[in-house]
């Protein structure tokens, strides 16, 4: 028959399938095609109404030559279909004030890489929904949008299944959550909290609109040339991060992606840093006097140095992608997506090698050990980071190398012809970029001391005016599921929750028409400063689920934000 | 047929099969099981039986498509029911079926073996519906329009409305059969004419002073009674037939309440929670529809009743269908308020209203209406002269605030206050005696209400895009702020820079002493 409508309780059983995929980006896409390669009923539950409406990326997917699969083994045509521009040039721009100094990055970035696109994901994600349709409906599964799934289905304390808003429970013999970067499904599974802002980066975007040709004439690429750009340096009013500017085929993706920790420890406005990188006297040359802005989005990503989970399973789910926490992030080397395909068509071989097998956590152990022997594991988390961060990230150490940079001698160290020659091959190894601190030396110091003793003076006007923020959520496309928001105040003291006025992307100090806002309340004639939150403007990138005291849930299925470019 | 699986354990069944040789019969066993429990394991052992009889007879590899066919559409999931086909119409027309079993109150025909397994009684095991019927006498299609507070529910209207567009069909592709809508209350002749305008070709309804609020029992026992053709001959004689063809009820609470026991007073079955209907012929090969296995036939003027289904992910089309020696007439459903539009109504549409006769029994009321409560509407801010609504400018002291806004609105003759979401979502510490101001139900706004008055007074509105959409259209936007770069701005007619604590009083004062002529400024006067 068609689907099969299950109205009675625990008696009749649940609706059951062999495996369950839940969240349609990358990570599930991977997962739901190579579970149907291997004849496994599969059904695919996606909150958006298309894969895609509550995605956001930087914007580059890698495949990378070491990997067991790329997307487009999985999913043959895909770079023809969706990929905006294949990324040929690498630059990183060191910044102090209005001096400059780039290194080209391109040897970095061709390591290990078969090829890197820049993508966005509204597109893509919903290009691999209908080709994810097509294969998993050839297994008696499909696809199902705008269906959010709440939390994990148990049975004597054993995970067997989801729950859902909009469906009845659902049993399965495999659960992959790759409901990502706020998996709500690892956090009921105990695997991952939301508790340590240091473990997380947000990312704030703009997607510009440009014309094709333009875009070749003012990068000077090819038609099939894409370029990025990273930004570090002092621009960021100290804040520990960075800017990208990647280049798709009739827009650009500019962003930028700040230490969580950081960022609420400097009290700064993510949209404020975006900003500043847009208004950039060095972005002049790109930008143009016209700036139209397209989209203004934001996204948490974790830190797989410190998150990766080393055995994301338990029980017959297991975690795939940003839910995992597999998004790298070692200055300038970012990749999540990619990660995300492995990890995803890993977790769908692991369960068709263990099936047979009578113990449900077979299929997590095997996808454990998968991760591991692939090489993934040792690339989202670098056993040499563990050990050199135990020194570097130490507040002395910090403190000395810092000391050493800002003097005469260490400028003159990093001045010197040969550091010249040796900091562009720093740069270019993937191992030393894989050591690197995560403090303010690596992101500002270095950069900016770069910049001052090596870089050459731009003297660009840039016009552009960035929209305020008003204007940016004004743009944005909202289904607000009225009356029941998604996000509660569980403690609305300034102490506790007042970090998320600053650091929500769509909320800011003075601002009355965003989410988190700071109010003064006299009562009987004390006066306090309180925090109001509405959840309307809301685009879902969980970060005040960790900075703030809240009940975070994410919107029923179809409800809430829909990114258009992603 | 030979065998009849029901008869039968899994098991047992599985034993009988052996004993059948011919692919034919074991096809039609399949269609029985499927028709009658739809066992799974039961259809595997028909299955493995049917593969091991091909395997010596190629005859039988019509029963072997069928059922790789149906191996197939069980995985397509998502397609709707009526695209499967065949096999899903079958189903679905199940569907019906069990529902009708469910009206009844039990299985209709409890196997033996239950009965003596659990140890009951059974006392309504050997009832049979005194009044089914077989070949009857089926026409027109019935609208049962409910009455609440003395007025039609706009769903009534809105069946009425797809009746006649049904029947008017129906008139084309077969002949001309009516629409006719009954109802009941203390005082509906006005009512019955009123379901004429709106599109019935009769109207029957029951007058009784102790029917002014739904009560099930005596409301069942008339619809039922009115659908049997039951009373004098004055009020029965403009019908010659059995029943009707078709009923369609409301799916509210008391339509749904009602529906279920109408139907099965009729002896018939019920499609719960329908959004769309049409009429027209459906192909079936059931054999309990059909009366023998591998033959198919045609139902004519079946009417097609669809369902969301799995929470309006798919739907279902539910088809209620007679079996050879048993109608399944009325064809009944109940519609889901908003699904089809009315028709405008017509006051000298002719039709003919009858006043319906019959005893209501004492003991149908003994459930009494002791109290009953009317549900608030919630605050109406369209339909005013002039909108006063808050902003997050009232935010160095909301109580005051409110206060101002509440004596501007007084100081004229038809205001409402409204306030923006920023407010209804504040932690501002409101005093006792202005908080009711200060809740969802004034918010205006693309999640609260549009309102579009000839005078809308803005103060301390920021103007954000979700506020704009929600008074845009009014005739006249005065915006009173401190910030002179504020959105709203752009879209206002009159911008007054100034804190509101110091422009409403002066505003409220002017009004009162009649200096400010406010028609003035709505039509966008001199001054």
């Amino acid at each position: 028959m068609a689907m099969r409508r299950t109205d009675g309780g625990a008696e009749e059983g649940y609706e059951h399938y062999e495996a369950i995929v839940v969240g349609c980006g990358p990570g599930g896409a991977a997962a739901a095609s190579r579970l149907a390669d291997h004849g496994v009923e599969t059904l695919v539950l996606e909150r958006g109404v298309e894969a895609g409406s509550k995605n956001v990326s930087g914007g580059l997917i890698y495949a990378e030559e070491s990997a067991p699969y790329t997307i487009d083994d999985l999913f043959p045509g895909m770079r023809e279909a969706v990929g905006e521009r294949p990324i040929t040039d690498y630059y990183i721009h060191n910044i102090a004030g209005k001096k400059v100094k780039t290194y080209d990055l391109t040897r970095l970035h061709e390591h290990d890489t078969d090829w890197c696109d820049a993508v966005l994901r509204r597109r893509m994600d919903a290009w691999l929904e209908a080709r994810v349709h097509e294969k998993t409906s050839e297994t008696g599964g499909g696809v199902l949008t705008g269906v959010r799934v709440n939390g994990l289905l148990r049975e004597n304390g054993e995970i067997v299944g989801v729950t859902c808003d909009e469906l009845d429970p659902i049993t399965a013999d495999l659960i992959v959550a790759a409901d990502g970067v706020n998996s709500e499904l690892a956090r009921d599974a105990g695997l991952m909290d939301w508790e340590e802002p240091d473990e997380w980066f947000q990312g704030v975007k703009a997607v510009v609109e440009m014309d094709g040709e333009r875009i070749e004439d003012r990068f000077a690429i090819g038609a099939d040339e894409g370029v990025a750009h990273l930004f570090s340096g002092d621009l960021f009013e100290g804040v520990r991060g960075g800017g990208f500017l990647y280049t798709n085929a009739d827009t650009l993706s500019i962003g930028t992606v700040f230490h969580l920790d950081s960022l609420v420890e400097e009290r700064a406005e993510p949209h404020e840093l975006l900003d500043a990188l847009l208004t950039h006297p060095l972005l002049a040359q790109w930008l143009g006097e016209e700036y139209r802005e397209l989209e203004y989005s934001a996204k948490l990503v974790p830190d797989s140095k410190k998150v990766a989970h080393r055995e994301p399973y338990r029980d017959r789910l297991v975690l795939v992608g940003d839910a995992a926490g597999q998004m790298q992030a070692q200055g300038p080397i970012i990749k999540g997506m990619n990660h995300a395909v492995t990890a995803g068509a890993l977790a769908a071989d692991a369960f068709a090698r263990t099936r047979r097998d009578a113990d449900t956590e077979s299929a997590g152990r095997a996808y454990t050990s998968m991760l591991e022997e692939s090489g993934t594991m040792g690339k989202l988390r670098p056993r040499r980071y563990e050990y050199t961060s135990v020194v570097s990230e130490r507040p002395l150490v910090t403190r000395v190398v810092e000391g050493v940079l800002n003097s005469p001698v260490g400028g003159v160290a990093v001045g010197n012809p040969l550091a010249k020659r040796l900091l562009g091959r720093a740069y270019n190894s993937p191992l030393l970029v894989g050591m690197l601190p995560d403090t303010e030396t690596g992101y500002v110091t270095l950069p900016s001391v770069i910049g001052e003793k090596l870089g050459r003076t731009v003297h660009w006007e840039n016009e552009v005016e960035p929209p305020a923020l008003v204007d940016r959520i004004g743009e944005l496309t909202y289904d607000t599921d009225v009356g029941n928001p998604h996000i509660r105040l569980r403690d609305e003291s300034y102490a506790a929750s007042g970090a998320a006025v600053t650091a929500c992307p769509v909320s800011a100090e003075d601002f009355g028409g965003g989410c988190y806002r700071a109010e003064t309340v006299k009562t009987n004639g004390t006066e306090e400063t309180l925090v109001s939150l509405d959840t309307q403007p809301c685009v879902e990138c969980g970060t005040c689920a960790i900075v703030a005291d809240t009940e975070w849930e994410h919107p029923r299925g179809g409800k809430g934000v829909e990114f258009r470019q992603g | 047929m030979g065998l009849d699986p029901e008869e039968f354990t899994v098991d047992e069944l599985t034993d009988e099969l052996e004993t059948v040789d011919d692919a034919d019969e074991l096809s039609a066993v399949l269609e029985a099981e499927r028709a009658g429990q739809n066992r799974k394991t039961a259809r595997e052992a028909i299955h493995r039986r049917l593969e091991a009889v091909d395997a010596f007879d190629d005859a039988g590899s019509d029963g072997a498509d069928e059922a790789s066919e149906e191996a197939e559409t069980e995985g397509e999931y998502e397609e709707t029911r009526e695209e499967v086909g065949e096999a899903a119409e079958g189903e679905a027309e199940e569907a019906a079926e069990e529902d009708a079993a469910d009206a009844e109150g039990g299985p209709r025909e409890p196997s033996e073996a239950a009965q003596e397994e659990d140890g009951l009684s059974h006392p309504t095991a050997d009832k049979r519906h005194v009044r089914a019927l077989s070949g009857g006498d089926y026409r027109d299609m019935w609208v049962f329009c409910e009455v609440q507070q003395g007025e039609l529910l706009e769903v009534s209207k809105e069946m009425l409305g797809k009746a006649r567009e049904l029947m008017d069909q129906y008139a084309a592709d077969y002949e001309e059969e009516h629409v006719v809508a009954f109802l009941m209350g203390d005082d509906c002749e006005g009512l019955a004419e009123e379901c004429i305008a709106y599109g019935a070709d009769v109207a029957v309804y029951h007058d009784d002073d102790r029917l002014e609020r739904f009560l099930h029992k005596p409301y069942s026992e008339i619809a039922a009674h009115m659908a049997r053709g039951q009373g004098t001959v004055e009020s029965t004689d403009w019908r010659a037939y059995d029943e009707p063809r078709y009923v369609l009820f409301p799916a509210t609470n008391n339509g749904r309440d009602l529906s279920a026991q109408v139907q099965a007073e009729l002896d018939s079955g019920l499609a719960s929670d329908c959004s769309d209907l049409y009429i027209e012929a459906t192909e079936i090969s059931n054999p309990v529809k059909t009366g023998e296995p591998g033959v198919k036939k045609t139902f004519e003027r079946v009417l097609h009743m669809k369902r969301p289904d799995f929470s309006g992910f798919e739907y279902s089309t539910i088809l209620c269908l007679d079996n050879p020696d048993r109608d399944f007439h009325p064809q009944g459903c109940s519609v889901i308020p908003g699904s089809f539009e009315p028709m405008d109504p017509d006051p000298d549409r002719e039709g003919l209203v009858v006043e319906h006769d019959m005893e209501l029994e004492e003991e149908w009321f003994a459930v009494e209406v002791t109290e009953h409560d009317e549900l608030e509407a919630g605050v109406d801010l369209t339909g005013h002269e002039v909108v006063v609504c808050l902003g997050r400018g009232i935010g160095d002291d909301p109580t005051l605030g409110v206060e101002l806004g509440l004596e501007l609105v007084d100081a004229f003759d038809d205001a409402a206050l409204g306030i923006t979401r920023g407010i209804v979502t504040s932690s501002y510490q409101f005093e006792g005696h202005v908080e009711e101001y200060t809740k969802e139900e004034r918010q205006i706004g693309e999640t609260g209400q549009i309102v579009a008055p000839p005078l809308y007074i803005a103060a301390g509105v920021s103007g954000a895009i979700q506020h704009k959409v929600g008074m845009d259209e009014s005739e006249t936007i005065v915006a009173i702020n401190t910030d002179t770069d504020a959105r709203i701005r752009d879209f206002s007619d009159y911008f007054i820079e100034g804190d509101l604590f110091e422009v409403l009083p002066r505003l409220t004062e002017a009004l009162e002493a009649g200096e400010l002529d406010v028609t003035a400024v709505a039509d966008g006067g001199e001054d």
